[in-house]
C-alpha cells in the first residue's frame, strides 16, 4: 500500500485537529501537539481504487508565539491550508504557511479548506477573497468540522491530486 | 527553364501535337520521379488509412512504455487491474509454475521465521524449566497467577538482560515506516504512526537545540525500555529494547543498516511512498531481535537433556514392561494352541488387554490356571470359551479314566484305539471294566491281560512254602527271598482289596517232620510260623491285611505215621474276608 505524508497547515485554533478528529476514527492524542507541535495519525482512503494510507501530521497552529517547524513539513507529499471562515487573519496566515511550505517542499498539491461553513453568516472572509484565492490556482473547498462537512472530501480531493498531479493544484504566485 | 515541366506546360500551345507532347512528358515524369511517386503513395496510403500496424507498435511500446512510466502513474493504474486478473488466472491455470517461481524467495523466509520460532520456543521453555522448581519460580508462579500472563513470560521477563523486541526501519525525509519486525511477546501500537512521531521527535530535538542535520536523537529510555536510533543518509532503524542492550549490538545496528542502504539504495533515492520494495529487509531487520538472558544456556541445557534422559528412561522401561507383557501373551497363545482339548480361534491384544476366543473340553487343561502360570494378570485376559468333544489320544485316555474309574493299582493306557489296562484290581472292576471300555468314545477295543485279580495273587501267594532244617526254626536266608516275594503279593493284594471292602487274612501255618515226639513237633511247628510271622511284621502292608499263625492240621497225624523229611516247612493260605469278620481276626 502506498503511503503519503500529508501536514495539516493553519492558523492557530482553525480547527485542524478536529477536522483529523473528524476524519481519523481513532486518534493517537493531541497531547503531543502542545508539547513537540505536531501530533501524526493515520488513515487509509481508496482513491482510482487503489489504497493509500494518508499519514496526516497535524502541525500546531501557527501563531506569534508558534512557528510551524519546517522539519515537521520536510517529505510530505501534500498538504492542507485550514482557515477559519469568521476569522479574517487566519487567511493571511495560510497565505505565508503555502509560501513556507511551497519553500520547503516545494510544488506539491495542496488544498484549502475554510472551516466553519456552519456559521456563514458571521464570516469575515469575503466571496471576493475567495476568488483571488482561486485566481492563485489554491482549490478552495468549504467544509465544518463540527458538522463533518466537507471532511473525506477534503482528504479524497487531495489523495486524488497526489495521485493525479495537475499544475492547477499548485500555487503560481 | 524549358526543362521544368511544371513551368513549360502552360506555355505550350494548344495543337494537334499536344497529344503526343502530353504522353511524352508523362512517359519523362514516370521516368525521372517513378521512387518518389511510390513513396508519396504509400505516405498518403499511411494517412488515409489510420488503422494501427501491430508491427510498428512493437517497435516503439517499450519505449513508449518508460517514457509514461516517467510522466505520471496513469500507465501503472491502467495496467494494475489487468495484470493482477491475469496472474489470478495464471495462479489458478498453473499454480505449479508459480510456486516454482516464487519458492526461491518463499523458503529461506519460511525457514527463518521457523527457526526463529523454534529457537524461542525453546528458549522460553528452557528458562521455564530452569525455574519451575526454585524458590524465585515459585515467586514468579505466584506472579503469573496474580497477572495473569504465562508462566514462561514471567520468567523470561524477570531473567532478562536486554531483549530487542521491534525494530523500525524509517524513511528519514518522510517519516513514512518502510519495515517492521517484532518479537512474538511484544506489545505493538501502531507502528506507522510510531515511525511518524520518532520522526516528529528527532526533528524537535533537533531543532530546539540547533543542532545540524546530520546531528540526530541517538536513544532515549522509557521505564523498561530503550529505543536506539541507527542513523542513515535515506533511511534510520530504530530498535525498541527492553532490559540494558550490550555495546555491541550497536555495530550490528549499524552493520545491518549499511547492508540495507548498499541493497536498496534506488529504492530509498526513488522512495515515493511504497513500501513493498523494503520488504526483502526482513531478513537484516531479524538479525537484529536479538535476546540475552541471565540463566547460561549450559545448565538450562543440561535440565533438559536430564529430562528428555528420564523420559527416555520412562519410555525404555514402559516398552520392556510392554514387550514382556507381550511376549507372556504370545507365549501363552503358544501354549493353548498346543494344548488338546483347546482349540484357539480369535487372539486379539492391545496395550494390556488381551483377548482369546476358542473351544474347549472340560475335561482338558484349565486355561484360566494356563493364564495364571504365564504371569498374566488374569483381569486383563478376556477369555471366551465354548466347550466341545476332543478326540485326542491323551483326553481319550482321560475320559477313559473319569468313566471307569479304577483303582490307583490300575493304570490305563492307549495303544491306538485299543485300551490297556495293567495293574491290580478286583474282580468286581475288571469285569465292570470289560462291560464299559468299549463305550468310552474313541476307543473300540481293551486289552486286560495285563490286569492281576486277588484271585491270581491269593493262589500265588498260597503256593508259596518256607522250608526250615531238621529241628529248626530259623529261617534260612536263602527262604528269605522267597518270603519277600510273598510280601510284595501281601501287598497288592491288600492295595486291590482295600476299596472292596474286604480283608485279607493270611494264616501261616507251621509244621515238622515225622521225627520226635508229638509235642516236640507241636512245638516246633509253632515255632516255624512265628519265626515267618516275624519276618512278615517286619514288612509294610496295608490296614486290609492280618497275618495269624497255627499249626498245620497234618502235624499229629505225620508224627504217628512217622512221613518224609519234606514236611519241615511254614505254609502261607491267605483267603479274603468281609471287613465285618476282619475286626474280629486275632492272633492265636
Amino acid at each position: 500500500m502506498m503511503q503519503k505524508k500529508i501536514c495539516m497547515l493553519g492558523g492557530f485554533a482553525v480547527g485542524k485537529t478536529s477536522l483529523v478528529r473528524r476524519f481519523v476514527s481513532n486518534m493517537f492524542s493531541d497531547h503531543y501537539q502542545t508539547t513537540i507541535g505536531v501530533t501524526v495519525e493515520k488513515k487509509n482512503v481508496t482513491v482510482d481504487n487503489r489504497d493509500v494510507m494518508l499519514m496526516l501530521w497535524d502541525l500546531y497552529g501557527d501563531d506569534e508565539f508558534q512557528r510551524v517547524r519546517d522539519s515537521y513539513l520536510r517529505g510530505s507529499s501534500g498538504y492542507i491550508l485550514v482557515m477559519d471562515g469568521t476569522r479574517k487573519v487566519t487567511l493571511d496566515t495560510a497565505l505565508a504557511l503555502q509560501q513556507t511550505a511551497a519553500r520547503t517542499v516545494g510544488a506539491v498539491p495542496f488544498v484549502s479548506i475554510i472551516n466553519k461553513a456552519d456559521v456563514r453568516s458571521e464570516w469575515e472572509i469575503t466571496e471576493c477573497a475567495i476568488e483571488q484565492l482561486r485566481e492563485r490556482g489554491w482549490p478552495v473547498l468549504f467544509g465544518s468540522a463540527k458538522l463533518g462537512q466537507g471532511v473525506e472530501e477534503l482528504f479524497v480531493t487531495l489523495a486524488t491530486r497526489m495521485g493525479n498531479p495537475s499544475p492547477r493544484s499548485t500555487d503560481r504566485s | 527553364m524549358s526543362s521544368d515541366p511544371h513551368r513549360s506546360r502552360p506555355d505550350s500551345p494548344p495543337s494537334e501535337g499536344l497529344t503526343s507532347f502530353d504522353e511524352d512528358w508523362t512517359q519523362l515524369r514516370t521516368l525521372l520521379l517513378a521512387p518518389e511517386q511510390t513513396q508519396l503513395d504509400e505516405l498518403r496510403e499511411r494517412l488515409d488509412n489510420r488503422s494501427v500496424h501491430p508491427r510498428e507498435v512493437s517497435l516503439v511500446l517499450p519505449e513508449a512504455f518508460a517514457v509514461r512510466g516517467e510522466k505520471d502513474q496513469q500507465l501503472s493504474n491502467v495496467l494494475t487491474p489487468y495484470v493482477e486478473d491475469g496472474f489470478a488466472a495464471a495462479v489458478r491455470k498453473s499454480p505449479r509454475a508459480i510456486v516454482d517461481a516464487i519458492a526461491p524467495i518463499m523458503r529461506p523466509a519460511i525457514r527463518q521465521a521457523i527457526t526463529r520460532v523454534l529457537r524461542s520456543m525453546m528458549q522460553s521453555f528452557n528458562q521455564s524449566l530452569n525455574e519451575s522448581l526454585s524458590v524465585r519460580g515459585l515467586r514468579w508462579r505466584v506472579e503469573a497467577w496474580h497477572t495473569g500472563k504465562p508462566f514462561a513470560e514471567v520468567v523470561l521477563l524477570h531473567t532478562l538482560r536486554y531483549r530487542v523486541e521491534q525494530v523500525f526501519l524509517i524513511h528519514r525525509e518522510t517519516g513514512l515506516l518502510l519495515h517492521h519486525v517484532t518479537v512474538d511477546a511484544a506489545v505493538v501500537q501502531d507502528q506507522h504512526v510510531i515511525s511518524g512521531m520518532l520522526t516528529a521527535i528527532q526533528s524537535f530535538v533537533r531543532d530546539s537545540f540547533g543542532a545540524s542535520q546530520d546531528q540526530t536523537l541517538d536513544h532515549f529510555q522509557v521505564g523498561d525500555w530503550t529505543v536506539w536510533i541507527e542513523e542513515g543518509s535515506h533511511a534510520y532503524l530504530a530498535g525498541v529494547i527492553r532490559g540494558a542492550p550490550p555495546a555491541t549490538l550497536r555495530e550490528d545496528f549499524h552493520a545491518a543498516l549499511h547492508d540495507i542502504h548498499a541493497q536498496h539504495v534506488d529504492a530509498l533515492v526513488n522512495f515515493d511512498g511504497d513500501a513493498a520494495p523494503f520488504k526483502a529487509t526482513q531478513s537484516h531487520l531479524e538479525g537484529c531481535l536479538q535476546a540475552h538472558h541471565e540463566s547460561s544456556w549450559p545448565a538450562g541445557t543440561s535440565k533438559v537433556w536430564m529430562l528428555v534422559g528420564l523420559i527416555l528412561t520412562a519410555s525404555v522401561w514402559l516398552g520392556w514392561i510392554a514387550y514382556q507383557a507381550h511376549a507372556r501373551w504370545s507365549e501363552l497363545v503358544t501354549k493353548l494352541r498346543a494344548e488338546p482339548g483347546i482349540v484357539v480361534t480369535v487372539v486379539r491384544s492391545a496395550w494390556e488387554n488381551y483377548y482369546v476366543k476358542g473351544l474347549w473340553y472340560p475335561l482338558a487343561k484349565d486355561p484360566s490356571g494356563m493364564v495364571i502360570d504365564a504371569g498374566l494378570d488374569p483381569s486383563t485376559v478376556t477369555a471366551v470359551w465354548s466347550p466341545y468333544y476332543a478326540l485326542d489320544s491323551q483326553l481319550i485316555a482321560t475320559r477313559a479314566q473319569s468313566i471307569l474309574q479304577p483303582p490307583n493299582t490300575v493304570k490305563l493306557t492307549l495303544e491306538g484305539e485299543t485300551l490297556v489296562a495293567t495293574g491290580f484290581a478286583s474282580s468286581e472292576w475288571v469285569r465292570e471294566m470289560r462291560r464299559l471300555a468299549v463305550f468310552v468314545p474313541g476307543i473300540s477295543r481293551y486289552r486286560a491281560d495285563g490286569l492281576v485279580t486277588p484271585s491270581d495273587l491269593i493262589e500265588r501267594i498260597n503256593r508259596a512254602e518256607v522250608r526250615f532244617s531238621s529241628g529248626s526254626s530259623t529261617v534260612e536266608a536263602s527262604q528269605r527271598a522267597a518270603l519277600g516275594t510273598v510280601a510284595a503279593l501281601l501287598r497288592d493284594l491288600d492295595q486291590s482289596v482295600s476299596q472292596s471292602g474286604q480283608w485279607v487274612m493270611l494264616e501261616v501255618l507251621g509244621s515238622a517232620d515225622e521225627t520226635g515226639s508229638e509235642s516236640t513237633n507241636i512245638q516246633l511247628s509253632k515255632a516255624r510260623a512265628d519265626a515267618v510271622l516275624a519276618i512278615l511284621e517286619g514288612e509294610r502292608f496295608g490296614q486290609s491285611t492280618t497275618i495269624t499263625t497255627g499249626i498245620a492240621p497234618g502235624v499229629k497225624q505225620r508224627a504217628l505215621k512217622g512221613e518224609s523229611a519234606g514236611q519241615r516247612i511254614a505254609s502261607l493260605r491267605a483267603t479274603l474276608v468281609p471287613s465285618t469278620r476282619g475286626t474280629e481276626i486275632s492272633r492265636p
